[in-house]
């Protein structure tokens, strides 16, 4: 009954989050709004575009009620530059991922806010503007990074996953031949995957608390989990007896310098008196 | 669906996130955070679960009036319902099993510390006491009970060695940062400040990580 997998999503539960995206989908046929356990579809009435999960999206597809319209990121001009910006621009980070969504503000004109409440932000005023709980940060796949309107030449945190599922399922929706987009997401794969692999040497000196992946994507970081995990715990539990020493060396020229001061202090009355 | 739905979506003021919306998001994240970290964490309090375990009795309900109507327009809602229902199903249920696997690594661990107690829910905890009895008295039978008295307990402290197996609160852990913060690392050679900027990927120590999850700073994933 108890669950068998080790710490850590697996590649099928990481899909499994992908198919939660939203995307774009024109539909074909009028389909009523369906009362569902995570919120009400929207109704879909040709030719208006709607957001749907991706699952839903999928499955509407296969049974030809919809097109999926590809988000923006999955043309060739703009994977063309992720690639451009991977190899020759910065070729030691991972492309940075997409900016927080804006809206714009009903009370304000012209002003334009962030969809995730920040530090910076004004709580007050933005409990104002959408009633909405300040600590109900969003964040993938429930950001809407593969709709339409996202922005082009930025890759989403699922964007393995759902290009896969959208290449194989609804592929005469692309915008360029399926095979086009096809080999450049391969190379995109590969210059990443080669990525992932020298980012361990980052961890050179054996012994750095953290390692930043920023702009990694799920499905990358599920292939290489284990073998990241591994190594920063492996490399823990060698240096151990190394870690407690230093800590207490540490610890002992904290108090060393603490009794120098009550030291100091105990002359000082000794003085007085 | 009347005149006050369709202004309310059309209306770019109330672009509030429903509650369905966000117990679905509260559960994603407590899944994903209970799949990755080594340790249990605190059951949800905020009778999350009861929530979603009643809808979901409710939409099996829906279901099984639907599905006499054979209508083709509302049988194809209905493959929609099923499809998101196991989802739902998928999400507690693989929930349930990993919290259930935890407990069962480290039973006394979760069971001998108040604080810790609190972090099962009813049914957990009486599952972890059950658990634990069915099994000490397994060993009893089988060979703990030839050994003399002060031998025959599972929690013994003697010479400073505790026989409670606790989880690795240093392991690795992947998080996202949802802000801006600052994160003290324990490294094996240097101690560092991490100065994270929003959306940041870091691995790190669960120890570490363990606050600024709690504070909602940051995400597991």
């Amino acid at each position: 009954m108890a669950l068998p997998l080790p710490p850590g999503l697996t590649q099928n539960e990481v899909a499994f989050l992908a198919e939660m995206e939203m995307v774009t989908v024109v539909p074909r046929q009028r389909l009523d709004s369906i009362d569902l356990l995570g919120g009400k579809t929207p109704q879909l009435r040709p030719p208006h575009r709607a957001q749907l999960p991706l699952w839903l999206a999928l499955l509407l597809k296969k049974q030809r009620r919809a097109n999926i319209v590809p988000p923006a990121w999955m043309h060739p001009a703009s994977l063309a530059e992720i690639i451009h910006r991977e190899t020759k621009e910065d070729p030691e980070a991972f492309s940075p991922p997409p900016p927080p969504p804006s809206r714009a503000l009903y009370s304000q004109p012209g002003t334009a806010r962030r969809l995730n409440p920040s530090y910076l932000d004004d709580f007050t005023q933005t409990q104002q503007d959408s009633q909405q709980d300040p600590n109900s940060i969003l964040s993938p796949p429930f950001l809407p990074s593969n709709v339409a309107e996202s922005p082009a030449g930025y890759l989403p945190y699922h964007w393995l996953e759902v290009a896969e599922a959208l290449l194989t399922h609804a592929g005469d929706d692309m915008p360029a031949p399926a095979g086009e987009v096809r080999s450049l997401l391969r190379d995109l794969v590969e210059v990443r995957a080669a990525k992932m692999r020298s980012s361990t040497s980052a961890l050179e000196g054996f012994g750095d608390a953290y390692l930043t992946l920023r702009g990694v994507g799920a499905m990358e970081l599920a292939e290489n989990r284990a073998f990241l995990a591994g190594l920063v715990d492996g490399v823990r539990k060698i240096g151990a007896s190394a870690e407690a020493t230093r800590r207490e060396e540490e610890e002992e020229a904290r108090r060393g310098g603490d009794y120098g001061g009550d030291g100091d202090e105990d002359s000082d009355e000794d003085m007085g008196l | 669906m009347d005149i006050d739905d369709i202004l309310r979506e059309v209306d770019p003021v109330s672009h509030q996130i429903p509650q369905e919306t966000r117990d679905l998001q509260d559960l994603t994240r407590a899944w994903v955070a209970e799949r990755s970290t080594p340790e249990l964490l605190p059951w949800p309090s905020n009778g999350l679960f009861e929530r979603i375990n009643d809808k979901i009795k409710r939409q099996i309900e829906k279901v099984e009036e639907m599905t006499g109507d054979m209508d083709p327009k509302t049988n194809f809602a209905l493959i929609v319902i099923q499809t998101e229902l196991e989802r739902f199903k998928y999400l507690v249920r693989s929930f349930l099993r990993t919290r259930i696997a935890k407990i069962d690594k480290h039973l006394l661990h979760y069971i001998s510390n108040d604080n810790l107690r609190t972090r099962m829910s009813q049914i957990e905890e009486a599952y972890a006491r059950r658990h634990q009895l069915l099994l000490h008295n397994h060993y009893l039978n089988s060979f703990l009970g030839t050994f003399p008295p002060a031998m025959q307990n599972l929690n013994d402290t003697a010479g400073n060695i505790s026989m409670i197996d606790s989880p690795d609160l240093d392991s690795a852990v992947f998080i996202r940062l949802l802000r801006d913060a600052e994160i003290e690392c324990h490294g094996v050679d240097v101690d560092g400040v991490l100065t994270g900027k929003e959306g940041d990927i870091v691995i790190l120590r669960w120890s570490d990580a363990k606050g600024l999850v709690e504070k909602g700073d940051a995400e597991l994933v």
